[in-house]
């Protein structure tokens, strides 16, 4: 195998997705509707608001559709770096789009869970909701972590994603992504302390 | 010398805590006693952040504009001017242990458009038994 040269990864399952876009755009639907979610709440978690989150997923998921072209499958190194599925080029997609929008609005209203327990819920289940103080408390905490750490622990938290697909999306090694989301714990927990919020 | 050695505990550290976030995340926490009980506490306050979905109606109007563009007939942006619209996603499974968030109004497992539907059909349903039935008349009593 020649050094350097992109291998196709064994493990992007939406291969046949991509391949079915590519053929016939209108077929990039199925891609949008699997990820548009998961796009538009990593958006809402690095900013804040709704309306923005919208329309950073909207500028996501269009340049997606124009340079989808342009997109091309990689294994990573024998260190997992420089790995890209759809899921990873999409997200790294998304963080530029986010990365400008805040770069541009520097306006943080209010953090989403307030938001969202602003909306009265008619259907307010006591034993059902979650533990409103605490999950807010936490948004808090992961908020005021600074640029990377941040992305890296929501990604890994909320979106579940594993140590070598952040680090592709962050432009990291496994080995630093490791380290930002173990700093980015530690000061969660320090701040959750510090606010009466650790439970340890 | 000491700061080396001082960034290599600090790597392997985060490699602990890396694979206990792993199974942590998979539902199949191990043992975490190596794992300082602060982080453990605030991981698991992490894990249960919600996810945000958009309303449904964004994503059939961005939907929409996506399938203009690829046709080549865009429509305009003012198309894509939303509102929130509370619904509950389905078919994730992590939404059992994780509550969701819809264009700014949080749901959970519990509460969805089948269980509103629920409620409602047991509230109009006539009680079956005497005491159901008079502890219904007692709180229409109390409206009235």
């Amino acid at each position: 195998m020649e050094a350097g040269r992109a291998r196709p990864t064994p493990f992007d399952l939406d291969r046949s997705l991509v391949e079915a876009a590519r053929a016939d755009p209108a077929r990039f639907d199925a891609l949008y509707r699997k990820y548009v979610a998961q796009v538009y709440s990593f958006a809402v978690y690095e900013l804040g608001d709704h309306h923005e989150a919208e329309d950073a997923t909207e500028r996501t998921f269009l340049s997606a559709l124009s340079a989808l072209p342009r997109f091309e499958e990689r294994a990573g190194d024998d260190d997992g770096s420089g790995a890209s599925t759809f899921r990873i080029w999409l997200f790294r997609i998304a963080r530029n789009v986010i990365a400008e929008r805040r770069r541009r609005t520097r306006r943080r209203p209010e953090a989403p869970l307030d938001l969202a327990f602003a909306t009265p819920d008619p259907l307010d289940i006591e034993a059902t909701v979650v533990d409103r103080e605490s999950a807010s408390s936490a948004w808090a905490a992961v908020d005021r972590l600074t640029g990377d750490r941040r992305r890296a622990v929501i990604l890994r938290f909320v979106h579940e994603m594993s140590t070598a697909e952040i680090a592709a999306v962050l432009d990291r090694s496994e080995g630093a992504v490791r380290v930002l989301i173990h700093r980015g714990l530690r000061s969660a927990a320090r701040d959750l302390a510090r606010r009466g919020e650790g439970r340890a | 010398m000491t700061l080396e050695r001082s960034a290599r505990d600090g790597e392997i550290e985060a490699l602990v805590v890396d694979r206990y976030l792993e199974s942590l995340l998979a539902r199949t926490p191990r043992d975490p006693s190596d794992i300082p009980a602060d982080l453990r506490a605030t991981a698991d306050a992490l894990a249960a952040l919600p996810r945000y979905h958009p309303s449904f109606r964004f994503v059939e109007a961005l939907s929409a504009r996506l399938a203009a563009t690829a046709s080549g007939t865009d429509i305009p942006a003012d198309v894509l001017d939303f509102h929130a619209i509370a619904l509950r996603s389905a078919g994730d499974p992590r939404a059992q242990v994780r509550p969701v968030v819809i264009g700014g109004v949080l749901t959970s497992a519990a509460i969805s458009l089948a269980g509103a539907a629920f409620v409602a059909w047991r509230r109009g349903r006539p009680p079956a038994d005497p005491m159901s039935r008079a502890v219904r008349a007692v709180s229409r009593a109390r409206l009235v």
